[in-house]
């Protein structure tokens, strides 16, 4: 989930309130699913204070910026819905002063751009900061990780319109990237330059790579990778400076870009067209101008909404919630409501998100918690009773249950048992080897707690009822998921003799017949050492713990053990 | 003054000291066993006992030395010196060799050899001609008999015999057989003990007055046995009061784990509000884990649950339809969800690709098809994330999640579910809902409590299944999905600060650790 920071003056600004203490702050972040993270109140109130805030909506881009959150806030409370007269849409046509083509030789790789020009205002440090943070959190995690969406901001005074987006050859061409003094060819700039070792995945084997040049064949940037160090590098004090967003998802792209211009927008700058033609077919036409409304109108009706909030909602009411929201709603009828959305948004999917509006636009104190009245039967799976019982009875054997991750290491799950490594689940994407392998028994925790627990006073007697991992190649998915017992007796004595009648005793209570059949498994002494057989299948095994298996865990202590199988248990 | 307590306290062995001995009479061992009976060692604990209370003084204090039989010595006791056996060997069986000797006797042929060896040193035995012991002289050795007459000594004084009880010459012969170091092939182990004589302090009189006052004689009756319950010798008899105030000894029981304990009263809450539990595997599909949930293959909704993926085998054969179709149509246009969908073209291969369940969510998911309407259901569940493991975070653990079907069902009824959870599973006196973000649901809330110990947290989330989800799963009525994080509530219950604490392997800490929730 994005994390923001925001310029504390900035913000209050932009929202037109000015909180005081964080209770009252929090409680007005929840309309935008946003949560307080730190705000450091000790320093003065001088316009350097930054807050921390966490945004918990992945599906509100709008909101991951200082102008996005205020103006949510913004709205709520005072119901006025700013305008953006500047988008073009479907309807409306905006003459663009100026113009990017993009060459079809882009298609393949990376096919859509929108962009926008923003003048008359001097941009701040705090303003600089924001809108890196606005263009990164868009591209890391809307854009997911420039891969969708990337973003670049360049001064305006050294392009020479109309700009270029076109496909290259990554050998062929060259440029001064950003924090960099040299020339570089694209594919140096993968290898060598640190963003493009970052994101060089993204163009991994293409053949055609995205460039975007001026008019006088000067790169503005390598997409989604670097900016030129020339045009791509905007500074305090620039007041005119072009932004475009390139990506592969058309909405997405066209989204990003609505989501700047509103921000930039409600910070003051005054925001100029630029169209983009293309030489192949867009959702919207060969010929955008940007920004663009893409949306569409999304409906709902009242008696849906009334159904699914469980109260039965008044039309007016019901319009209001929506206006705080920032929704543009109507009805016609009086039972259907029509929301036209925001320029910055597009998180309408189904008729039933526009309940969760009305929702917060009413405030949560308008619902009051009811009682369900449905009757069910409450029970728990028959394997979880079925393990109770066991559980009881290796209680009453004087034995400790114990709990354990599933996740290990090879050295516990499999060296160190003295089995093979391949007759467990390995995980491809291990974050280290100390958790790569999901466990197929419960004995290696019973054994790390062995040899961590030498100072325990002895007897130590041990038993864990847990899930374990079991590869099964005929299996859909290739592997089953089964419930175990395990169970472990350490002390000078212990030996096969005892961790026999414990499991007489355990299968006797459990109403099992059972026989055993010398086992010839490496984690146990040969010739001491059984499966547990009933009805011919084999449930389980137990023994004395090879010296082997005693050594690697550390333990010179005799230990006895064994494990069975409870959900074969259960069937049978 | 001696009170009552500190009189009951008193062993019966010093009962009997007390009421027997009056101050300034001077007694010891020999003295006490010979009066009232006391056998080894019981005077001895006395004395201490009473030196500890200041009823006894030590006043003199002497080093005796004493002849202890050993093991051998017993055996010769027993059954006669080599000597003497060999003696009665000879004189019924005539003429033999020695090894001859030590077969019959069961002797080894070193000891055959030195007792022959003192017997022909006497005179009593000879060897002939072809190397056969015989009997020279019809009676025993002097010496042999004065051995013998000090095995019998000690014997009938409980194992040993004071050097001052002896002779001179029995001194002497001592001397000969008895060693104070590995004597275990001599008859006697020389061995020195303290004789303590100790003087009955004036302190005794108050003693005695409290324990006459009790009516204690220290004739009362300790541990209850079988014999004295069969023959109920217990009857008429006074039962010596114990010390109750003794630290007791530690006892380790079988028990169950108190995290386990936790997460049970948590399910037993739960089916008594009237959920059935459902469970399923470890290894999942990205299609249960998210897809079906309607979280869109490309978005950064899915980075919330970077998963683990298998390594072999990858991909599952299949996925079940028609849940496959009509969730790639729901991802891909809406299909028959009333959705306009995610827009994107839905990849049935990344679908199947196996993973471990990164939240209990795929368990209702899987519900969904089987479920009953109305129906409730819960599990917990371990999940699995990709989270380098500390203190807040582990990389398995478990979630606690459910699901309610219904036709009536609503938000109103979802925050009577989790006002429900609130008090019932939590404790919380004040609840507050503010609303959240899950991609599988809309609207979506979160609920936050106070905890009487812990403060405003967040409980857990929850929502009503977006249609895309139900839908696509053959579901037409609203279902209310939720999730409460239990696990800051274990830590609490279990008096612990540290999620890894939970799945400790250290078998004393799991012993010592105590539940301190209360069960509702």
């Amino acid at each position: 989930m994005p994390k923001i920071e925001v310029n504390e003056r900035l913000f209050f600004a932009l929202a037109e309130k000015t909180w005081t203490d964080k209770e009252s702050f929090e409680q007005d972040l929840t309309v935008a699913k946003a949560e307080l993270d730190e705000w450091d109140m000790t320093g003065p109130a001088d316009g350097e204070r930054t807050i921390k805030i966490e945004l918990n909506d992945t599906n509100r881009p709008d909101l991951w910026s200082t102008a996005g959150l205020a103006r949510q806030l913004r709205i709520y409370r005072t119901g006025k819905i700013p305008s953006y007269p500047f988008f073009a849409s479907r309807k409306k046509n905006v003459t663009a002063p100026y113009r990017v083509v993009v060459d079809k030789s882009v298609r393949e790789v990376r096919p859509w751009l929108a962009g926008f020009v923003a003048k008359g205002k001097a941009i701040s440090d705090a303003l600089l900061r924001d809108m890196i943070q606005t263009q990164e959190k868009l591209a890391w995690n809307f854009g997911r990780k420039r891969k969708s969406v990337s973003i670049g901001i360049y001064r305006i005074g050294l392009i020479e319109w109309p700009v270029h987006y076109r496909g290259v050859d990554p050998d062929a061409v060259s440029f001064v990237p950003l924090q960099e003094t040299r020339t570089m060819t694209l594919r140096q700039i993968l290898e060598q330059h640190p963003k493009g070792i970052e994101y060089g995945s993204i163009l991994m084997g293409k053949p055609i790579h995205p460039l975007l040049t001026d008019a006088g064949g000067k790169v503005l940037s390598y997409p989604p990778i670097i900016n030129s160090a020339d045009l791509g590098a905007v500074q305090m004090g620039d007041t005119d400076i072009f932004i475009e967003v390139t990506g592969t998802d058309y909405p997405s792209v066209a989204l990003s870009c609505a989501i700047m211009a509103c921000d930039l927008a409600d910070m003051g700058f005054d925001i100029e067209n630029v169209e983009v033609d293309y030489e192949y077919d867009t959702p919207f036409g060969a010929s955008v101008t940007c920004p663009y409304y893409f949306q569409e109108e999304v409906s709902v009706s009242l008696a849906d909404a009334s159904r699914l909030l469980g109260i039965s909602l008044e039309i007016s009411d019901t319009l209001a919630a929506l206006n705080r929201m920032g929704l543009c709603a109507y009805s016609t009828d009086g039972t259907l409501i029509h929301v036209a959305p925001p320029e910055y948004r597009n998180d309408f999917l189904h008729a039933f998100d526009i309940v969760e509006d009305i929702m917060i636009g009413m405030g949560m104190e308008n619902f009051m918690p009811q009682r369900p009245t449905d009757f069910t039967i409450g029970r728990l799976t028959p394997i979880e009773g079925f393990s109770r019982r066991a559980k009881n009875i290796m209680v009453g054997l004087g034995y400790q249950e114990m709990v354990y991750n599933y996740l290990g290491s090879g050295k516990d799950y499999a060296e160190k048992m003295q089995i093979p490594a391949n007759s467990l689940v390995k995980i491809a994407n291990p974050m280290t080897e100390n958790y790569e392998y999901v466990r197929n028994s419960s004995l290696p925790g019973l054994m790390q707690t062995e040899g961590v627990s030498a100072k325990a006073s002895y007897p130590h007697r041990t038993f864990e009822v847990g899930k374990v991992a079991l590869k099964a190649p005929e299996a859909n998915y290739g592997v089953v998921t089964h419930q175990y017992i395990g169970f472990l007796t350490s002390h000078a004595q212990a030996d096969y003799n005892e961790i026999a009648s414990h499991v007489a005793a355990l299968m006797y209570f459990l109403g099992k017949e059972y026989s055993v059949r010398e086992a010839i498994d490496p984690r146990f002494v040969p010739g001491r050492q059984v499966e547990v057989l009933v009805n011919g299948a084999r449930v389980g095994v137990f023994g004395e713990v090879h010296p082997a298996v005693l050594e690697a865990f550390g333990v010179v202590m005799p230990c006895a053990a064994g494990e069975l199988d409870l959900d074969m248990l259960l069937e049978d | 003054m001696i009170d009552q307590s500190a009189a009951r306290a008193l062993h019966p062995l010093e009962v009997k000291i007390i009421v027997t001995f009056d101050a300034g009479e001077l007694i010891d061992s020999a003295r006490v066993r010979d009066r009232l009976g006391f056998k080894e060692g019981q005077d001895q604990q006395a004395f201490s006992w009473l030196v500890a209370k200041g009823v006894l003084e030590e006043a003199d204090r002497q080093t005796e030395v004493f002849y202890e039989l050993t093991p051998l010595g017993r055996e010769w006791h027993d059954k006669g010196t080599p000597v003497r056996r060999i003696f009665m060997l000879l004189k019924e069986a005539g003429p033999l060799s020695l090894p001859d000797i030590a077969q019959r006797l069961g002797l080894d042929q070193k000891t055959v050899g030195s007792a022959f060896g003192s017997l022909s040193k006497e005179g009593v035995c000879a060897m002939d001609e072809v190397r056969r012991a015989i009997l020279v002289k019809p009676e025993l050795p002097q010496s042999s008999l004065d051995i013998e007459a000090l095995l019998a000594a000690a014997f009938m004084q409980g194992g040993s015999v004071s050097e001052k009880a002896l002779s001179p010459q029995q001194k002497a012969l001592m001397a000969q057989i008895a060693k104070k170091r590995g004597a275990q092939d001599a008859p006697f182990r020389i061995a020195e003990r303290a004789r303590v004589l100790f003087q009955v302090m004036p302190s005794v009189r108050e003693y005695r007055e409290a324990v006459t006052a009790l009516g204690m004689t220290g004739e009362e009756l300790g541990a209850i046995t079988p014999e004295m319950l069969e023959k109920g010798s217990w009857k008429g008899g006074h039962f010596r009061p114990y010390n109750l105030q003794i630290q007791p000894a530690r006892v380790i029981p079988g028990r169950r784990n108190a995290y386990v304990e936790f997460l049970d009263s948590v399910k037993d809450k739960l089916v008594s509000l009237g959920f059935e539990e459902f469970d399923g595997n470890l290894v999942e599909t990205e299609f249960w884990n998210s897809d079906a949930l309607f979280m869109p293959q490309f978005h950064s909704a899915r980075d919330i649950h970077d998963v683990y993926y298998i390594e072999e085998p990858t991909h599952a054969k299949f996925i079940e339809e028609p849940y496959l179709s009509q969730v790639a149509a729901a991802h891909e246009h809406g299909g028959t969800t009333g959705s306009r969908g995610w827009q994107y073209q839905f990849d049935r291969d990344f679908t199947r690709r196996l993973i471990l369940r990164s939240q209990g969510t795929v368990l209702s998911a899987r519900q969904l098809p089987k479920a009953n309407v109305p129906g409730k259901y819960f599990g917990v569940v371990r999940c699995f994330r990709y989270d380098r493991v500390d203190a807040t975070h582990l990389s398995d653990f478990y979630q606690t999640e459910g699901i309610v079907l219904g036709e009536n069902v609503n938000l109103r009824t979802l925050l009577g579910f989790l006002e429900m959870f609130a008090v019932e599973v939590a404790g919380a006196k004040e609840v507050k809902y503010v609303p959240g973000y899950f991609p599988f649901t809309e609207p979506s809330i979160e609920v936050h409590i106070r905890h009487p110990v812990l403060g405003w947290f967040e409980l857990g989330g929850s929502g009503i299944f977006r249609p895309e989800v139900t839908r696509s799963l053959g579901v037409d009525v609203p279902v209310l999905a939720w999730g409460i994080g239990i696990d800051r509530m274990a830590l609490m219950a279990l008096g612990l600060n540290d999620l890894r604490e939970l799945f400790s392997a250290d078998l004393e800490s799991v012993r010592m650790r105590r539940s301190q929730y209360k069960i509702q």
